[in-house]
């Protein structure tokens, strides 16, 4: 057989499969074929929807929030948390910007954040310490994790007050240095007064922590002379004042605490373990629900491949119809669900913006429907041995 | 391919010869390696052709004729290689094609042997035209030449109006005929068709075997049925019985 012939003969299988494959799916086998699709449109769309978030995360557009908060950062300084970046650049007459904020009407609560790692000592007991100073105001419940109860509201010393010394202390701070609520410790060379110890509720471990006064920090720390802090958290009824933070300062970013979990659970690389594990998952599930169906479906067609066998179709040429046809079949489920996938993502997304975040949760990339597509030919692949072993040992013999 | 009808019987080789043609079917499958150490036993058999030697010239209707379970459609099946015999030999065109690959053998009967069968079997997803253009499709002609090939033989079987219905949406006539176009297509010298009115009712069945009347005069056929009417068109009748040739003779 020619060259020629061969590429004729291919063509023309491959237009005879087409052709069989689209009118099942849509004439004379409708349910199981579409069954076919569907099971592997399931699986594209789930696989679309997790690597969505999953890029998500790793792009750190994902917000986790359950109250709305923000915080502002030098633009340098975007992607860290507070508790791993003290040493980065300063926002300046941060009180004053404060005020600024406060007066906006959907804030409930704002304060700048100075932190610095310190000693502090009480008896004999000498530690390093993360010593954090806050404007305290109602609302403002907790700062990096640790409870605001015991400190001043409005940083009395900054409007030209008395010194308070207030200082709270984190639970393993408290019990390094040996210092219950009322003892008098030393920050610095300057003595402050534990108002209250808090078990806090965040991830850094036994890290100690001093929350006090702001001002009071900024002179132990020559951040007084432009009234500088790191950042800047905020409370807010509403995500529209976003957009107002945004303009406080010309070179900073406003994140949502979310985003900074998501950055960390980022760098972890959990988000690809997550696209992998989609992928993975995706693949054995889809396919073996090809091998599934599509086997059914084989084993249903034994009398018409015993038929072409009669008739002389030879059984190569019936593989390459039972190949084309699950070639099809997976890449029609991968259109679909990936293109499912995307409608679940704007789902997701709107859900949650309705009730948990105020970004996005999940990306979503015209990019994905290609990629689904290609996961459902690669189930396509990896299910075809099976098949054609399958349309093998069913064709030949006398249709009955 | 084809093949002029007169003078044959004496004049030309055999088409397709039998000799001592005996198939044995098994009931089941064996006791396999350890079913036999387990001291199971063989599974029944049963005889179907029981040596069993027949010739048909070219041109020539022969009519295999017989109660069901007498062997005919096993004979059939024997002489257009779907099945290989037990014993014997099948000889088509002088050579022995139970000796063949099951490639082989379906390459034969695609460009050889037509068969209709008495349930049609046709692929039901495909229209009439592609149905019958499908064995083209495996000698790889064009795409063109195909549908041109196709469109004139449902012209002859007078469907050209039905090329593009599907098998469900055409009568049980419509269907046998459409069968017997895909047989045709390839312009076979052997035509070989198993109770193809079994299905039918008798005024279909007629006009069915007004088209086995015309194929008959450009090739060889061989049909097997128990009705009288069905048969009266052949040359030569042989008549079976428990898997045995009983009886033979012209028209």
């Amino acid at each position: 057989m020619s060259l020629r012939t061969r590429l004729t003969r291919w063509s023309g299988l491959v237009t005879v499969s087409v052709r069989r494959t689209l009118s099942r799916a849509t004439d004379t086998d409708q349910q199981r074929i579409q069954f076919t699709v569907l099971g592997v449109a399931v699986t594209i769309a789930l696989l679309v929807v997790v690597t969505g978030i999953g890029v998500g995360l790793a792009t750190s557009t994902t917000v986790y929030d359950d109250d709305v908060d923000y915080w502002i950062v030098p633009e340098t300084d975007g992607d860290r948390s507070l508790l791993v970046a003290t040493d980065q650049p300063q926002f300046g007459s941060v009180h004053e910007a404060n005020d600024r904020i406060r007066d906006h009407d959907d804030v409930t609560f704002a304060s700048p954040v100075l932190a610095e790692v310190l000693r502090a000592e009480h008896g004999d007991a000498s530690e390093f310490v993360l010593v954090v100073g806050v404007v305290n105001s109602d609302g403002l419940d907790q700062v990096a994790g640790i409870s605001t109860t015991g400190l001043s509201a409005d940083d009395p010393y900054y409007d030209g007050g008395e010194r308070t010394g207030e200082a709270v202390l984190s639970q393993s701070g408290a019990e390094l240095l040996e210092s219950p609520p009322g003892e008098r410790i030393t920050i610095a060379n300057e003595e402050f007064t534990v108002e209250h110890t808090d078990a806090g509720n965040m991830g850094a471990g036994g890290v100690p922590i001093a929350l006090v006064q702001l001002s009071e920090l900024q002179e132990l720390t020559g951040a007084d002379e432009y009234d500088q802090a790191d950042q800047f958290v905020v409370g807010t009824t509403t995500p529209e004042v976003q957009s107002d933070l945004e303009g406080l300062y010309p070179e900073s970013n406003v994140h949502t605490r979310g985003e900074m979990t998501a950055a960390e659970i980022a760098d972890s690389d959990i988000s690809l373990a997550l696209a992998l594990a989609a992928f993975v998952v995706s693949l054995v599930i889809g396919t073996l629900f090809v091998l599934t169906t599509a086997g059914l479906e084989i084993v249903a067609d034994r009398t018409q491949l015993a038929t072409m066998s009669a008739i002389g179709v030879t059984t190569r040429s019936q593989l390459v119809l039972t190949g084309v046809q699950t070639m099809i079949l997976t890449g029609l489920g991968g259109l679909v669900g990936s293109i499912g996938g995307l409608g679940l993502i704007w789902l997701t997304n709107t859900v949650a913006m309705e009730t948990l975040t105020t970004e996005p949760i999940a990306v979503s990339h015209p990019l994905f429907v290609a990629y689904g597509v290609l996961v459902a030919l690669v189930i396509g692949v990896v299910s075809l041995p099976y098949l054609l072993v399958l349309t093998r040992r069913v064709t030949g013999g006398v249709p009955s | 391919m084809a093949i002029p009808a007169p003078d044959h019987r004496t004049t030309h080789p055999p088409i397709v010869a039998a000799t001592n043609v005996t198939k044995v079917y098994t009931r089941g499958s064996g006791p396999g390696r350890f079913g036999r150490l387990l001291g199971r036993s063989e599974p029944p058999t049963v005889e179907a052709v029981s040596d069993v030697s027949l010739t048909i010239q070219p041109g020539e209707i022969v009519g295999l004729a017989g109660p069901s379970g007498s062997g005919k459609s096993t004979l059939l099946h024997l002489l257009a290689g779907l099945e290989v015999p037990t014993e014997g030999s099948v000889q088509f065109q002088q050579t022995d094609i139970a000796s063949y690959s099951t490639r082989r053998r379906t390459r034969l009967r695609l460009e050889e042997i037509g068969i209709v069968f008495q349930r049609f079997h046709l692929v039901d997803s495909l229209s009439a035209r592609a149905n019958v253009a499908l064995p083209l499709v495996e000698l790889g002609v064009g795409r063109r030449k195909r549908r041109e090939r196709a469109t004139e033989m449902l012209d002859r079987v007078g469907l050209g109006d039905r090329l593009g219905h599907k098998p469900g949406e055409l009568s049980g006539g419509e269907q046998q005929r459409v069968a017997i176009a895909r047989a045709l297509v390839t312009d076979p010298a052997l035509v070989v068709a198993d109770e193809p009115t079994g299905e039918l009712d008798t005024e279909t069945g007629e006009q069915i075997l007004a088209e086995f009347r015309r194929v008959a005069t450009e090739r060889t056929v061989v049909l097997a049925s128990h009705d009288r009417e069905t048969l009266a068109i052949a040359d030569r009748i042989v008549r079976l019985h428990d898997g045995t040739i009983v009886e033979q003779g012209d028209e």
